[in-house]
């Protein structure tokens, strides 16, 4: 259970992962599923790092970053090309795993605890993509943008907190 | 001392090097938990609570089904198949080596090939699957050896091997819908993700 509930622990690291979804769904595909497939893997390279306690500077700013960032992209419907958006979306990925990794327990059974971290971050994925697909109804495409503008003054807020 | 004293069964090489030296290495694959179904149950109940050798048969399926059908026809003989041998050398050879990094990086190197969409023939699918199924299978194999009755607890993770194939393959198997296909990269990225996590661990905690 530890392993599905640290990625929603924080509501810093939940917006994103939803806004990865989110801007996925407005980039279609192949975006849609690439951004989703990228991210756990390059957050478990962040993740490794962090358990590895190699130094990265400037973590809670560059997650605070990612929320608003990518909430951005979600509000101004940002059509970036494939590769800018796996790149951003990867960088961002790098300093949640990061952060994820230095808070890992070291007891119980890692491989379980893994798997369900990164079911629960897959997770919230989909629900950015789900919600992101209400663009194809009536006024969802508002919906959608709203969503954005939250993740955004959530990742700003935590961006100002993070700078203090 | 013992880091799970609620398991039993330390490897041979555990046994003879002692935990603390042992458990790094051979931890992940290497516990019989007492299931009171005798040894074929604690086979089975091993695969289920350290599943680093499910992950690897979850994930060779999911790229045989990106390969095509002629690569999923031969997995109800490859997978247990090739357990089984790797197994059996496990058994006979007793623990040594490689390990628990070795293993969780295999079963790495297959989430990533399925995330990355890889399509491979079905020569070179079955050179890889039992390239990757046999030294797991030798290293959980060696993690039996000295159990009694472990020849009972190998069969039972043959079986359970075996049917939990058989249940993945027909449903993953071509032709797929394209949400299908999808679900196939993701769920590889998902084990490349956990297993990545699982190497750092490996290297954060050796004792």
């Amino acid at each position: 259970m530890a392993g599905l509930l640290h990625p929603i622990s924080g509501l810093d690291h939940v917006v994103a992962m939803v806004a990865v979804g989110l801007w996925g769904a407005v980039l279609g595909p192949p975006a849609l599923w690439l951004l989703p497939v990228a991210f756990p893997m390059v957050m478990a390279l962040g993740g490794g790092l962090g358990l590895l306690g190699v130094p990265i500077p400037g973590v809670e700013i560059g997650i605070a970053l990612s929320g608003m960032v990518l909430g951005l992209m979600v509000l101004l419907e940002i059509r970036a090309p494939l590769m800018v958006a796996a790149a951003l979306v990867a960088v961002f990925a790098l300093f949640h795993g990061y952060a994820h990794g230095t808070e890992l327990p070291a007891g119980g059974n890692p491989l379980l605890y893994s798997l369900a971290f990164v079911i629960a971050t897959g997770s919230l994925h989909l629900l950015g993509i789900l919600l992101g697909e209400t663009r194809r109804w009536p006024g969802g495409r508002r919906f959608v943008q709203a969503a954005g503008a939250s993740v955004a003054l959530v990742g700003l807020w935590f961006l100002l907190r993070a700078l203090r | 001392m013992n880091p799970h004293p609620t398991l039993i069964g330390p490897a041979p090489l555990g046994s003879s090097l002692g935990w603390p030296v042992a458990w790094p290495l051979v931890w992940p694959l290497a516990h019989l938990v007492p299931t009171g179904l005798g040894p074929w149950g604690d086979g089975i109940a091993q695969l289920v609570l350290q599943p680093t050798p499910l992950l690897l048969v979850v994930g060779l399926v999911l790229l045989a089904a990106q390969g095509g059908a002629a690569s999923c026809d031969r997995l109800p003989l490859l997978i247990p198949g090739a357990w089984l041998l790797g197994g059996l050398l496990g058994l006979g050879l007793g623990a040594e080596l490689l390990q628990a990094l070795a293993c969780t990086a295999l079963v790495t190197v297959i989430g990533l090939l399925t995330a990355l969409g890889v399509r491979l023939g079905p020569r070179a699918f079955l050179v890889l699957g039992a390239g990757t199924l046999i030294p797991v299978a030798l290293v959980a194999g060696s993690a039996l050896a000295g159990h009694p009755g472990a020849l009972a607890a190998l069969l039972g993770q043959v079986v359970a091997i075996a049917v939990l194939t058989a249940l993945l393959v027909p449903p993953l198997s071509p032709p797929q819908p394209r949400w299908r296909a999808v679900g196939l990269r993701v769920v590889g990225s998902w084990i490349t993700a956990a297993g990545l996590l699982m190497l750092a661990w490996l290297a954060r905690h050796p004792q």
